[in-house]
C-alpha cells in the first residue's frame, strides 16, 4: 500500500502551444493545453488523471515523461538514491538516467511493439541500450519479466504478430518493468482490448504494484476502469483540475459539478438502474478560446455570475481532497453507489 | 406483439479469401420491431459488424452472405428476402438508406471531405424522395435541427473535418433519418466519443425512436450502452449468437457461461475501488482457427469433454424470448445424441 515517500511531485505544470499563422509566423493565439496543475504521487500509489478529449491529460503525461517540455512549473521526481531532481528543466543528455525509473506502457499494444523484432529483443532492449549485463543476463533478466507478466519463457523467440492484443499489452508491460522503474505512467493502457482481455490486464497492474512497490500515473477516459486501479483520481477540465479526490469519495460524493456530469453519464450495466442522467448541453471548451472565470460555467447548471468572472483556485475541502469550485460548499451532488 | 419489420433466420456470412474460410456469422437469428431496440453484443471476431453489413448487403470481398432468410417487410406490404436478392438491384439501393439507415462508428471516414454536410443530407434526401432542391435544402436544415445541430442554417455549408466528433456523429444520424427508414442500424455509433457525448447520442436516439417507431440494432461491445437502450438482446461469440433474450433475463438471468463470465468481467463505476475483476481465460481465437464443438469450450470452465468440444450445441429455448445454445441448459437427451 502506499506510504508517505513522494515519488513525482508536479507544481504549477503548464503546456502551451502558439498558433502561428502568415508568412511571417505571427502568433495569433495560444492553446493552453495544461494550465497551472499541480499533484503528488506517492511510492506504490495509483493517481488516475481522467477527464474528456482535449482536457489535457496526455499532454500532462507527456510532460511528465519529458516528451515534450514544459512551458512552466516544476516536475520533481524522487530518484531511488532519494535525491529530488526537477525533470522539467533538465537537457536531454541529463535526463537519460532518469528515464530508467520511469517508464510507459502505451494504449495501442499492435503499434507499440516492432514486429521485425522478437520478444525477447523488445523486452531486453531497455537493458541493451541502458548497458545492463550480458546476453546471459539479459536473457535471464527477460525469462523473469516474462514470468512476471504471466508469459511462458518459450515466448522468448517469437515476434509479436504472434500474439493477441492482450499478450501484446503484456509484453509491453514486461518491457516497461525491465529496468525496475519507480513510477510507470499508463496512457489508457486497456482502452484498446476487448472486454474479456482487459480484465486480465487491470488485475496484472494491480498485482505487480502490489509486489514490486510501483507508482502509476494512470491516465484514462473510463470511469469504470478508473474506479479499479485508483487510489486517487484527478479530474480534469480543459487543462485544469477540477477536483482530485480518493477514489471512494469521488465517486460516491463528487463536490465539482463536471464530476458529477461525467459519473451521471457512464452508462451502468444494470437495465434496473437505468439512471436519470445529466445531459451536457454542448461541448468541451476548445482549448483555445477558453471562457471567462470557470472554464466549465457555460454547460454548468449550477454557475452563478461570480463563475463567469472568477477561475476558482483548487482547494482542499472539507474531509479529503481538493476541488475547483466557488459553490464547493453550499453543493450537494449526486454520486454512484457501490455494490455491497 | 407487432409482426416483426425485419426477420432473421440462420443467417451464414462466409469469408473466403485464400487462406481457408472464416465463418464470420454462422447462424444468426432475430427480428426487429418498431419502437424497439435490439442489442448485439459482443467482443471483436464475433460477427456483430458482419451481421449489420449483412442486412444491409455491404459485406466486403472475400466476403458473402451464403445462407439464411432476412425477410423484410416493406412499407408498401411486400416481403422482400434480402440474403436472395441481388445486392447491386435498384431495389437493394431503395432498401439501402430508403428502408433501413445506418451508422457507423467512424463518422471521419464514413462523411465525405470533399463535400458540405448540406450537399451529402440533400443527396441522401434526392435520392430516395421526389423533390426540389430547396425543398431538400430546407428538408435538410429541419434534420440537422432535429439532430440538435445548432445553427443548422448556417452549419448545413460546414465540411465534416470543420466539426467536432458528437457534431459528425449528429449529422451521420441525420443522413441516416434522411429519407426516413423504418429501421435504423446503429454500429458502435458512440465508440469514438467522449462519455458526456456518448450520453447525448444515445439520448438522440432514444427521442427520433419514439418520434417515428423506428426499430434499431444497436451494436457495441459495451454491456453499459446495452443495458442503458436495448429492450431485448443477442451476446454473439466467434460468429455465433451463443444467448438472446430481453434485456433484463440477459443482465439478471443469463444462462450461457459466456454470458454470465462477461458480466462479470467489465469493470463498474459501482465497484469496489481497487477491486480484482473476474476474467475469462486465454484470449478470443483466431478466425482461421476456431475451434470445433461450442466455440467457447476452450475457455469455459463448465466445459462437458468428450461433448462440447465435439459437437456445436443446439438452442434451446428457455421462455417465449429467451434462447440459448450450451450443452449445459439442453435436455439430456439431446447431449447424448
Amino acid at each position: 500500500m502506499t506510504n508517505e515517500r513522494i515519488v513525482l511531485s508536479v507544481e504549477g505544470l503548464r503546456k502551451h502551444f502558439e498558433i502561428r499563422k502568415g508568412i511571417f509566423r505571427r502568433v495569433v493565439g495560444t492553446v493552453k493545453a495544461v494550465d497551472d496543475i499541480s499533484f503528488k504521487i506517492s511510492h506504490g500509489e495509483t493517481l488516475s488523471l481522467v477527464g474528456e478529449s482535449g482536457c489535457g491529460k496526455t499532454t500532462t503525461s507527456r510532460c511528465i515523461l519529458r516528451a515534450i517540455r514544459p512551458t512552466a512549473g516544476a516536475i520533481k521526481f524522487n530518484t531511488s538514491d532519494n535525491h529530488n531532481v526537477d525533470v522539467a528543466g533538465l537537457k536531454r543528455s541529463e535526463l537519460r538516467p532518469l528515464r530508467r525509473q520511469m517508464q510507459m506502457i502505451f494504449q495501442d499494444p499492435y503499434s507499440s511493439l516492432n514486429p521485425r523484432m522478437t520478444i525477447a529483443e523488445i523486452i531486453g532492449e531497455p537493458l541493451l541500450v541502458n548497458g545492463v549485463g550480458d546476453l546471459a543476463a539479459r536473457r535471464r533478466r527477460v525469462a523473469e519479466l516474462l514470468d512476471l507478466v504471466q508469459l511462458p519463457q518459450a515466448y522468448m523467440n517469437r515476434f509479436p504478430h504472434a500474439f493477441s492484443g492482450g499478450q501484446r499489452q503484456r509484453i509491453g508491460i514486461a518491457r516497461a518493468l525491465a529496468l525496475n522503474p519507480a513510477l510507470i505512467v499508463a496512457d489508457e493502457p486497456v482502452s484498446a482490448l476487448d472486454v474479456s482481455v482487459q480484465a486480465q490486464i487491470i488485475n496484472l497492474l494491480l498485482e505487480l504494484q502490489d509486489r514490486l512497490g510501483l507508482s502509476y500515473l494512470f491516465v484514462a477516459h473510463d470511469l469504470s476502469v478508473v474506479k479499479h486501479v485508483s487510489h486517487r483520481v484527478a479530474v480534469m477540465y480543459v487543462g485544469r483540475i477540477v477536483e482530485l479526490m480518493p477514489t471512494d469519495a469521488l465517486f460516491r460524493t463528487p463536490r465539482h459539478p463536471y464530476t458529477e456530469a461525467l459519473l451521471s453519464a457512464v452508462p451502468v450495466p444494470d437495465p434496473r438502474k437505468r439512471a436519470k442522467r445529466i445531459v451536457l448541453a454542448g461541448e468541451v471548451a476548445d482549448p483555445s478560446r477558453v471562457p471567462s472565470g470557470c472554464a466549465f460555467h457555460p454547460r454548468c447548471r449550477y454557475a452563478v455570475e461570480r463563475c463567469k468572472q472568477e477561475i476558482p483556485e483548487l482547494r482542499p475541502v472539507a474531509g479529503e481532497g481538493m476541488v475547483a469550485c466557488h459553490r464547493a460548499n453550499e453543493l450537494a451532488l449526486a454520486g454512484v453507489g457501490t455494490d455491497g | 406483439m407487432a409482426e416483426p419489420i425485419l426477420s432473421v433466420r440462420d443467417l451464414k456470412t462466409y469469408f473466403r479469401p485464400d487462406e481457408g474460410i472464416v465463418r464470420a456469422v454462422d447462424g444468426a437469428s432475430f427480428d426487429l420491431y418498431p419502437g424497439r431496440t435490439l442489442g448485439i453484443v459482443g467482443e471483436s471476431g464475433c460477427g456483430k459488424s458482419v451481421t449489420a453489413r449483412s442486412i444491409l448487403r455491404i459485406v466486403d470481398r472475400p466476403g458473402k452472405v451464403e445462407g439464411g432468410t432476412m425477410l423484410l417487410r416493406r412499407g408498401d406490404g411486400r416481403v422482400v428476402d434480402l440474403a436472395s436478392i441481388d445486392e447491386a438491384s435498384s431495389e437493394m439501393r431503395d432498401i439501402r438508406g430508403g428502408e433501413i439507415g445506418y451508422v457507423f462508428q467512424e463518422p471521419m471516414s464514413s462523411l465525405s471531405v470533399f463535400y458540405t454536410i448540406g450537399n451529402q443530407v440533400i443527396e441522401a434526401i434526392r435520392r430516395h424522395r421526389k423533390v426540389s432542391t430547396k425543398e431538400a435544402r430546407d428538408r435538410a436544415i429541419e434534420l440537422l435541427q432535429l439532430v440538435g445541430i445548432p445553427r443548422a442554417e448556417q452549419r448545413i455549408d460546414s465540411y465534416s473535418f470543420e466539426l467536432s466528433g458528437g457534431l459528425r456523429q449528429r449529422v451521420m444520424i441525420a443522413l441516416a433519418l434522411a429519407a426516413e427508414p423504418r429501421i435504423l442500424i446503429a454500429d458502435e455509433p458512440t465508440t469514438a466519443l467522449d462519455v458526456t457525448t456518448q450520453a447525448q447520442i444515445l439520448e438522440l436516439i432514444r427521442k427520433i425512436q419514439v418520434e417515428r417507431d423506428l426499430a434499431v440494432v444497436l451494436i457495441t461491445h459495451d454491456m453499459g450502452v446495452i443495458a442503458e437502450m436495448a429492450d431485448t438482446v443477442s451476446v454473439m461469440y466467434l460468429g455465433k449468437v451463443v444467448e438472446s433474450g430481453s434485456v433484463d433475463t440477459i443482465f439478471h438471468a443469463p444462462r450461457h457461461p459466456y454470458t454470465q463470465a462477461l458480466l462479470r468481467s467489465i469493470p463498474s463505476v459501482l465497484a469496489e475501488p481497487r477491486s480484482r475483476l473476474a476474467t475469462i481465460v486465454g484470449s478470443i481465437p483466431h478466425p482461421y482457427a476456431r475451434p470445433p464443438g461450442c466455440p467457447f469450450h476452450p475457455r469455459c470452465q463448465d466445459a462437458i469433454p468428450g461433448t462440447c468440444d465435439k459437437n456445436p450445441p443446439p438452442a434451446t429455448a428457455l421462455d417465449a424470448e429467451h434462447e440459448v445454445r450450451c450443452f449445459l441448459c439442453c435436455e439430456p437427451a439431446e447431449i447424448s445424441a
